[in-house]
């Protein structure tokens, strides 16, 4: 009986030491595990206990390559985070689903938030009609990433050098990308994260085919088997088969250790080279006969329909992408408000790339294209897996691969 | 007996008139005793098998959390409509056929081999069963990038012989063989030590007479050895044909499935339904047939095996 009143007690007491402790915390999901991203992060976080001095934020990073099929077993397991990064092939699916809140009560109602500020082009996948399902944190344009000092040594002019006299077309691409590969040994061309041939298919054909003029999709035609697309990916398997200038299908060669003297990447990639210990740069993807036509990588805050703190979480959004925080985050994540990215802040935001580099960053936000989303991304790209691995074949018929590509997602477009 | 039992319990009422009997009380205790198990078992496992049927007769997506009753629709679309449920049965089969017996026969010729007392044979059936301790994932980023294509380890081996080897892991006609090669030898090593114990346990009465008849060494092993094996090289196909089915990490880890769904097999195919599609009903059924699968197979075997005794 005593050892049952002592139980009682020290219960009380772990209670009344738990209580003012249980004031909100915001469970928040990331795709980030970097340090200066987390800081940044938790920075917003602290910003925050200015007006909501008992909230807590917790962010948790789930790896990018399962972030949405964990995100949804979270959901669907009744464990859902307030609030998190959604990507943008996920948003249609996500939105369609009913699982994301409508955040325009919360931003309209914030003071000085000024939602007229964002881009209308970048809101596109977030909203329908007066409603906001998510808020893009980042419009990042793909760029290439160069190892100056392989350039050097080869002797040639940079990508940058030859975009501001307009020679960067995909034709030049194609030649330095020989040249470097025959003066340094290693390859000249990598795709992104080494991924082009496995979970990043899009992120590999969709410059080259857009640069070419042509799509993936568009309004529900399947639009890889079209001449320009079909001439896009032409060029690049040449590269891969005859020039042997990019890594190929089985391969390593990784751009950030040195092992490839260019890459496709965003920004946030910048944070890498710091330890990659050559010097490099930043330049605008490769014109095509289509001109410039840059591909764009959007991310957008989201708050979960399934969440228990879902009023509170809307504010935090609303904090994290107001115009002080969006100016903050511009240094990895390009913004989507004009006021950011129009204001001088913008090209000095990253202290990685100097302001002539994140003008290519600018300019191709301004000109550029969101890659495809779809309601039915994943099995799209599940699809189109086994007939794109057809393609990276030493042998492939280009055309008749593509054209197998169609025939496998067109009826789910 | 029963009137044993009888005088038993009417001395035990005029003591003290329990309201249970023995044998009731016993049988408390012993339920009791046992309610953990029993109680994991049915909330952990029979619980989810039985979860798997009622879905499987659902069309039911995760993200919308709308659940539809639809019947056997899944198992006919599996069956009848879709074709990839024929060409993924398809790759199973062949990884089963190809690793099977590949497996079982190289792990009774290291047990032949190693059985025997001699110096270093402890190191040896060390080095071969350490792979099975290895962690899945190690062994697949090892021999992804022993396997890549012109600069990898084992190409570069070969073309010092002139051979110019494929790109392994990437070429429709080799993924296959890649992936088997490397999954049996990272758990011949689980089989080897069985078929060690189970040569240890043949009594050396049999060898020694058989011997003196006259019998040479393969007739030994042929008349002797490997009849007196039979009920251990059962228990291992058994088990290996149903490990080849279920395989998933090794596939996950080194191909994905690829390439052009080369080796896309049933417990790749079921997560990628269930959990890149999200589509859990139809994951269900397809978990329901490699099942039945499974089962048939291991029923079939158990029936040569009795008939052949």
């Amino acid at each position: 009986m005593k050892a049952l009143k002592q139980l009682l007690a020290a219960t009380c007491v772990a209670a009344a030491i738990a209580l003012p402790a249980a004031a909100a915390e915001l469970r928040f999901t990331i795709w980030t595990g970097n340090e200066a991203h987390l800081q940044m992060l938790n920075g917003f976080a602290n910003s925050f206990k200015a007006t909501h001095p008992d909230v807590t934020v917790k962010f948790e990073t789930i790896p990018p390559d399962s972030y949405t099929q964990k995100l949804t077993i979270q959901l669907a397991g009744g464990n859902a985070p307030d609030a998190g990064w959604l990507m943008e092939d996920a948003a249609p699916t996500f939105a369609n689903a009913g699982v994301l809140e409508d955040l325009a009560p919360t931003l309209n109602a914030a003071k000085d938030y000024d939602f007229a500020d964002f881009s209308k082009p970048a809101l596109g996948l977030w909203t329908a009609g007066a409603k906001v399902f998510g808020v893009p944190f980042s419009t990042s344009p793909f760029v290439i990433f160069f190892n100056k000092d392989m350039f050097d040594k080869a002797g040639l002019e940079d990508p940058l050098a030859l975009a501001a006299k307009g020679q960067w077309n995909m034709a030049k691409f194609q030649d330095v990308a020989r040249r470097l590969t025959a003066a340094n040994g290693k390859f000249g061309f990598e795709f992104k994260d080494g991924q082009g041939y496995d979970s990043r298919i899009m992120h590999a054909l969709m410059p080259p085919i857009r640069a070419y003029g042509g799509d993936v999709w568009a309004n529900r035609q399947c639009g890889f088997d079209t001449p320009q697309a079909v001439a896009a990916v032409k060029q690049l398997h040449d590269m891969v088969y005859k020039d042997k200038s990019i890594v190929p299908p089985g391969e390593k060669g990784d751009y950030f250790s040195g092992n490839a003297a260019m890459t496709i990447n965003q920004i946030s990639r910048a944070s890498l080279m710091p330890k990659a210990g050559f010097n490099w740069g930043i330049a605008p993807l490769p014109a095509g006969p289509a001109g410039e036509s840059p591909v764009i990588g959007q991310a957008g805050i989201v708050v979960f329909a399934a969440g228990k703190q879902k009023k509170l979480a809307a504010e935090f959004v609303a904090h994290m992408t107001n115009k002080t925080n969006v100016a903050i985050a511009a240094q990895f994540f390009p913004p989507a408000r004009n006021s950011v990215l129009s204001g001088a802040g913008f090209l000095d935001s990253n202290k990685l790339i100097p302001a002539a580099q994140m003008k290519v960053v600018a300019d191709a936000i301004a000109k550029g294209k969101v890659l495809p989303s779809h309601d039915k991304s994943p099995q799209i790209v599940a699809a189109m897996k086994p007939r794109v691995d057809a393609l990276w074949r030493a042998d492939a018929n280009v055309e008749n691969a593509l054209k197998a590509v169609c025939t496998a997602i067109r009826p789910l477009l | 007996m029963a009137d044993e039992g009888k005088t038993l319990r009417t001395a035990a009422r005029e003591r003290r008139a329990p309201r249970l009997t023995l044998a009731m009380r016993e049988a408390m205790e012993a339920w009791l005793f046992i309610s953990p198990t029993v109680a994991g078992f049915l909330v952990f496992f029979a619980g989810p098998l039985v979860a798997v049927v009622l879905y499987s007769l659902t069309e039911w997506n995760l993200l919308t959390q709308q659940m539809t009753y639809v019947g056997l629709a899944n198992y006919r679309d599996a069956l009848f409509d879709n074709p990839d449920f024929w060409h993924v049965a398809r790759n199973s089969a062949i990884f089963a056929v190809g690793l099977v017996p590949f497996n079982m026969a190289l792990a009774l010729a290291l047990a032949l081999g190693l059985s025997g007392r001699f110096r270093g044979v402890i190191f040896f059936r060390t080095v071969f069963f350490a792979p099975v301790v290895t962690s899945a994932a190690a062994w697949a980023i090892v021999w992804k990038f022993l396997l890549q294509g012109e600069s990898g380890f084992v190409n570069q081996i070969l073309a010092t012989v002139g051979i110019a080897g494929p790109n392994w892991l990437r070429d429709p006609n080799w993924a296959m063989f890649a992936v088997i090669f490397t999954r049996v030898i990272k758990m011949v090593g689980l089989n080897m030590i069985l078929y060690i114990a189970a040569l240890q346990a043949i009594p050396r009465d049999y060898e020694e007479a058989a011997r003196l008849e006259g019998a040479s060494g393969w007739q030994v092993f042929r008349w002797i050895t490997w009849p007196l094996l039979g009920p251990t090289t059962l228990v291992i196909m058994v088990i290996t044909t149903i490990g080849s089915f279920k395989v998933f990490d090794h596939i996950y880890l080194m191909t994905g499935g690829g390439p052009e769904n080369g080796t896309l097999v049933l417990a790749f195919y079921i997560y990628e339904q269930g959990f890149k599609f999200f589509n859990v009903g139809y994951a269900s059924a397809l978990a329901i047939l490699m099942f039945a699968i499974v089962m048939a197979l291991t029923v079939v075997q158990l029936l040569v095996r009795r008939r052949d005794t």
